[in-house]
């Protein structure tokens, strides 16, 4: 997680605040973007959208912009401890485990991924966890 | 399958329903996704803690349950989490690469214990550092699931005040006593194709458990042998195919030979009773816990028959309702790496107090990336738990707080001890076979009949003429015998006779532990 340079990087400007610098303390930041993105394990990470290693997901820059309810919820489940590590493993997957092991996932994550499963595929992205390619 | 005797009453080998358990260790339909081992922990980790949940009530109903994140400084808790053992000595791939070598000694020590040793708790939120004087180190590995009571100082360490382990699983009840006795043998480490292997040595033992050696009594005892398992090790191909250099046609017939030899064996045994072979760590099978059955082509005489079965390493079966667990050695040899018991006995109890038959994988031990379970954990305890390559044969019966009955065996190598384990199904009791080819007691009286038969010829008192008429005089009967023994060995003849009686009869004469309860 480097802590320079990302202002230097972008050349646009972003909607929200400026660019958050990743604090090096280990204390749990919570990042307070205007979505209340209340990341679990993800210490000392940049934004999400900020980092250029989020470049290579679906070849385009995801931008806070472009994803929207459904993809911040997926995350959000990604990112919940509960249910296991998410590295390596689809996100339907993770779902089937967890219920099967009677953890209870909440039940819309289920309906987002099934309901893109049956829509366009080109958004098959979706179905990869958050790290997915990067770690 | 009857085992006759000229013109007396066939014995018929008695017959046990048999349920093969190793459905979980099998890979069927795993896929690997390029996952990693976090998964296999987080399995572990939901279910043992589950278990200890519920035990926890009956420990200390007291104390609240936190996870690690949620300790505060000085206030008494229970936590659960998965152990690790931090080792200094404990071999990794980066020092390789590290530019100071002094403190990893270049000579692998055979255990990688080291006083600094420490143990660390692990859950989902955190880590924290074990202190204090109730957790040894050296007692415990990395991998096992445990609840700890104590609190946290002002370091930031949590003081334990006292642990507590699953403890044996519940066991299904043992069936009520039926008034037959059923043995099981277990034999393992045979190294078919090494220089320890005798030959000779295995064929006693074929022939005892087939009923082909001693008298009737001891026929009688073979009869009651409804199973045999190979416990791992059955073969051993030179090391040097393993260099990645392509082997030379001359040579084609030294990689396959060890094989065909057990072969050769294993078609007499199958022909005669059912036959469990387990994969080794020597074996041409994966390396990687569970390892996957040996292939049927290895063994193109053997696998004709329908007693011949081919399993996986752990092994898991049931025999008329009783339950068998065992493993090759791996589990326990890696447990003996790092960390330290009285003897291989006590390691194995831990194994089931831990309710985790190898707890260091995938640590220290090789073992398939699951996601979605961890199969080595046990879930019922077995009544019979056994071990192979080990270096000698030991039991133990294990008595758990809840009416548990488990028999504990370790069973040693075949090429280095000769020793074969017979288990009692009921009971259980179990017992060694020992075979022991007294090679220069065999020379000796060999040397003895030959001369006696020569000075009778001398007399001219008619000598006793070796059965297989090739008219060499011997001395005595039992010297024609064993001539006539050395005779069927080399021209593949199997005959009953009197001799191999008499080796059986002087190796258990001469083995001091030949009956162990």
């Amino acid at each position: 997680m480097s802590s320079g340079d990302i202002k230097g990087f972008y050349r646009q400007k972003k909607k929200n605040s400026g660019v958050t610098k990743p604090s090096s303390s280990s204390s749990s930041s919570k990042k307070s973007k205007s979505k209340h993105y209340t990341g679990g394990a993800s210490v000392g990470a940049p934004s999400a959208a900020q980092t250029p290693a989020l470049v290579t997901r679906g070849g385009a820059i995801d931008l806070k912009e472009e994803y929207g309810d459904e993809e911040e919820a997926l995350r959000q489940f990604d990112m919940d401890m509960k249910y296991g590590p998410c590295i390596g493993f689809g996100r339907l997957e993770r779902w089937e485990r967890a219920a099967a092991m009677g953890l209870h996932p909440p039940p819309h994550v289920r309906e987002v991924l099934v309901g893109l499963a049956s829509g366009s595929t080109a958004r098959s992205s979706k179905f990869k966890c958050l790290w997915e390619g990067l770690v | 399958m009857a085992d006759s005797e000229m013109g007396e009453a066939t014995l018929e080998r008695k017959l046990a329903v048999y349920r093969n358990l190793d459905e979980r260790f099998v890979i069927r339909e795993e896929k690997y996704k390029g996952q990693q081992f976090s998964h296999i922990y987080f399995m572990r980790l939901h279910h043992m803690r589950s278990q200890l949940q519920s035990l926890i009530p009956n420990w200390k109903p007291h104390l609240p349950v936190n996870t690690v994140l949620g300790l505060e400084e000085g206030k008494e808790c229970i936590i659960v989490g998965t152990l690790y053992k931090h080792m200094k000595l404990k071999p990794s791939i980066l020092d390789e690469y590290s530019k100071e070598r002094s403190a990893i000694p270049l000579v692998k020590p055979h255990n990688f214990m080291s006083t600094d040793d420490h143990l660390i708790l692990e859950d989902e939120s955190g880590r924290v550092k074990l202190a204090g004087p109730m957790l040894a180190p050296s007692a415990f590995v990395t991998g096992i699931v445990i609840a700890v009571h104590g609190k946290e100082t002002s370091e930031g360490d949590f003081f334990v005040e006292d642990f507590l382990e699953a403890g044996l699983a519940p066991q299904v009840d043992r069936p009520l006593d039926s008034r037959e006795d059923k043995f099981v043998a277990f034999v393992s480490g045979l190294s078919v194709g090494t220089n320890a292997f005798n030959p000779l040595q295995f064929q006693l033992l074929v022939d005892h458990v087939t009923g082909h050696l001693g008298d009737e009594n001891e026929q009688r005892i073979s009869s009651k042998i409804v199973r045999l398992v190979i416990a791992g090790n059955s073969m051993h191909i030179s090391h040097g195919f393993f260099s990645g250099q392509t082997v030379a046609p001359k040579d084609h017939a030294k990689l396959t030979e060890p094989i065909r030899e057990l072969d050769i064996f294993l078609t007499q045994l199958v022909a005669a009773l059912p036959v469990d072979i387990m994969p080794g760590c020597n074996d041409p099978a994966n390396y990687s816990l569970p390892q996957q059955p040996l292939h049927r082509c290895l063994f193109a005489g053997a696998s004709a028959y329908n007693t011949f079965v081919s399993c996986t390493n752990p092994h898991h079966f049931e025999l008329d309702n009783v339950q068998f667990v065992g493993t090759s050695g791996q589990n326990i040899d890696d447990l003996y790496k790092y960390s330290d018991a009285k003897d291989k006995i006590e390691f194995m109890e831990r194994t089931l107090r831990w309710r985790h038959l190898a707890p260091t994988a995938p640590n220290t031990l090789g073992c398939y990336p699951y996601v979605d379970k961890d199969p080595f954990l046990i879930e019922s305890c077995p009544h019979v738990y056994f071990v192979g390559n080990q270096e000698k044969y030991e039991t133990r019966l294990l008595q758990g707080p809840d009416k548990q009955l488990v028999r504990l065996i370790s069973i040693p190598r075949f090429c280095e001890t000769g020793v074969a384990v017979m288990v009692h199904k009921q009971t259980p009791l179990s017992l060694s076979l020992k075979f022991l080819p007294p090679v220069s007691l065999f020379l000796l009286f060999y040397l003895c009949s030959l001369t006696l038969g020569t000075w009778n010829a001398m007399r001219s008192v008619s000598p006793q003429i070796c059965k297989c008429d090739c008219g060499y005089p011997m001395g005595t009967a039992l010297g024609s015998s064993m001539h006539t023994r050395l005779c069927s060995y080399f021209t593949g003849d199997i005959l009953p006779l009197p001799i191999s009686a008499f080796f059986f009869y002087l190796g258990r004469l001469f083995s001091p532990d030949c009956c162990n309860f």
